[in-house]
């Protein structure tokens, strides 16, 4: 279970730019539950998930994670268990390595990295059969530099990469958003299959009202630095995007979002 | 003709020397990304210690290494100004050489047992005649020295030095820590991702290179028979120099490893500067033909690229 509690931010204190993003902001989320969260930019949306992965400090406020409290705790050892996935295909990757030494990167993901060979032939098969859940024919392409495949193809290679080491949590930041139709239908479809299958608790920020409202058990609307919408059970499966749509257009009238 | 002949000799020695030099480079410059001006100073750093080492009695191998770990100290410490300090690379470098002049100097003086009473008193180090250096000494001292107008000795040993150490570093970036490093210049975030310090990994690549180009500076007082304070002078021309050229001109062979490229591009390098020589141009503008050189390099290399987008 991951707790946000009493979370406060400001940015640029003290100068004429300053803007409270966070007073105290709570938030709850329960073992194994699958979260959208939606809201406008500068909602706050990419903000949380920042600070649930270490890439920036609360001022003021606790983050526990299984009741360790990780809140100093760098964002490098926070990655041993928190996975993460970019809207940017090429943060999930290394360019200038093949899909295998990426992939073999990901293997020893919390073991020592020491002075072993680093590609492992006997595992390639194990890789083969991961990549080749993507559809994509990226199994047949193993020894490719990852910085000459597609977006997609980055975005789904950065997928089955969070998911090879065992994790508590899978953070997904916006990262169909960067993707052309037919790639984020796919890789969204695809990290349904992963979420599914490994039960992970999941925190998916999304522009897409129809992908936060198929997917996952749990839907958040934030403004603000604000929950103003948290629905699950029933009555996300009963909302529909015209329902959220309409909120937004309540809340702001400039919404330059992507529906 | 025996002009010519042992030009060729200088080159290729020379060439060799340096390619360790470049070497390192490839690791700090290319791998990393980091454009490291420390070598300036552990080159010479790496000569002092092989110097004083081999003029004490120390086998001159063992010297070598005690020349890598020199640079890979001072290496790690421009490293740590980078990464915990938060320092420019550019400065990082600077700050770092800088330093080092003070330090290479004291250590000399004090190693040669002199004062600091005169200025500059005993600021060099000469290894003498009866000093076992690398080629004095086992196995080196097996090969026959003049053949044909070659010193086959000397430049056995250095091309066997240039290849061990670049076998070194190709098994080493096969590894799993050379794969992170090189991940940690390919894309920092990911290395955080996999749940490593990214800062670490970056101090362990410039204590690599600068440990390389100390063995440079080793190899470059093995060969000049002496420790000049002033021979760090020039170095990141010359390491970045062979590097660039070695890269842009056979980086795209798809069975040449880049170390193998990086070699190449020095004794390149040490190529030009030795036509230059037997051209009859002064020594004195040696620096400047330098500086053209890399310029070509540079701007070659990035003709090269454009070329390839375009074909792309």
């Amino acid at each position: 279970m991951l707790e946000l509690e009493n979370i406060s931010l400001t940015f640029n204190k003290g100068t004429p730019d300053e803007s409270v993003l966070f007073d105290n902001f709570n938030l709850k989320i329960e073992e194994g539950e699958f979260v959208s969260v939606i809201g406008s930019n500068g909602s706050g949306k990419t903000t949380m998930l920042n600070l649930i992965c270490g890439s920036l400090v609360p001022d003021s406020g606790r983050i526990v994670f299984d009741g360790k409290d990780l809140t100093k705790m760098s964002e490098y050892r926070r990655a041993e268990r928190i996975g993460r996935v970019f809207q940017d295909p090429k943060m999930g990757t290394c360019a200038n390595l093949t899909i295998l030494e990426n992939m073999a990167l990901a293997d020893n993901k919390n073991k020592i990295f020491g002075l072993t060979r680093a590609v492992n032939s006997k595992r390639i098969e194990y890789y083969r059969t991961l990549l080749e859940e993507c559809e994509m024919g990226l199994e047949n392409r193993m020894n490719t530099l990852v910085g000459s495949l597609s977006g997609g193809q980055r975005q789904a290679l950065a997928l089955v990469i969070a998911n090879m080491t065992d994790l508590d949590m899978l953070i997904l930041d916006e990262h169909t958003a960067a993707l052309d139709p037919k790639s984020s239908e796919t890789v969204m479809h695809l990290t349904d299959k992963f979420v599914h299958k490994s039960k992970i608790t999941s925190l998916m920020v999304t522009h897409n009202l129809r992908f936060a409202i198929e997917y996952g058990t749990r839907l958040i609307m934030m403004h603000e630095g604000k929950c103003i919408v948290d629905i699950r059970g029933d009555e996300k499966k009963n909302a529909c995007v015209d329902d959220l749509l309409n909120i937004f257009n309540k809340i702001s009238i400039e919404v330059g979002n992507k529906v | 003709m025996s002009a010519l002949l042992s030009s060729i000799d200088v080159i290729l020695q020379d060439g060799f020397m340096y390619a360790i030099l470049a070497m390192g480079y490839y690791v700090s410059y290319t791998i990393l990304d980091f454009p490291d001006l420390t070598v300036e100073g552990t080159v010479l750093s790496g000569g002092v210690a092989f110097g004083l080492l081999v003029r004490a009695g120390v086998n001159p191998w063992l010297a070598l290494i005690v020349s890598f770990i020199v640079g890979f100290v001072f290496g790690s410490l421009t490293g740590f100004l980078h990464v915990k300090l938060g320092i420019r690379p550019l400065l990082c470098g600077i700050l770092v050489s800088t330093a080092l002049i003070s330090v290479n100097l004291v250590i000399t003086i004090v190693g040669m047992g002199g004062t600091f009473a005169g200025d500059g008193a005993l600021s060099t180090i000469d290894l003498g005649r009866g000093v076992p250096t690398l080629l004095r000494t086992f196995p080196a001292n097996l090969l026959p020295t003049d053949v044909g107008g070659f010193n086959l000795q000397r430049l056995v040993t250095f091309f066997a030095i240039a290849v061990a150490f670049k076998l070194l570093l190709d098994a080493y970036l096969k590894t799993k820590s050379g794969l992170l490093l090189r991940a940690t210049g390919s894309n920092a975030q990911y290395v955080t991702m996999l749940a490593k310090d990214q800062r670490v990994c970056k101090i362990l690549g410039l204590a690599i290179g600068n440990g390389y180009a100390a063995v440079s500076g080793a190899l470059i007082v093995q060969s000049r028979g002496n420790v000049n304070q002033g021979m760090g002078v020039g170095m990141v021309v010359i390491g970045l120099a062979s590097l660039i050229i070695g890269l842009s001109l056979f980086g795209k062979i798809r069975f040449m490893k880049p170390t193998t490229a990086v070699i190449l591009g020095a004794v390149i390098y040490q190529g030009c500067l030795g036509i230059a020589t037997l051209l009859g141009v002064p020594s004195a503008y040696n620096k400047i033909i330098m500086a053209v050189l890399f310029t070509l390099a540079l701007v070659g290399s990035s003709a090269m690229k454009k070329g390839a987008e375009k074909n792309a």
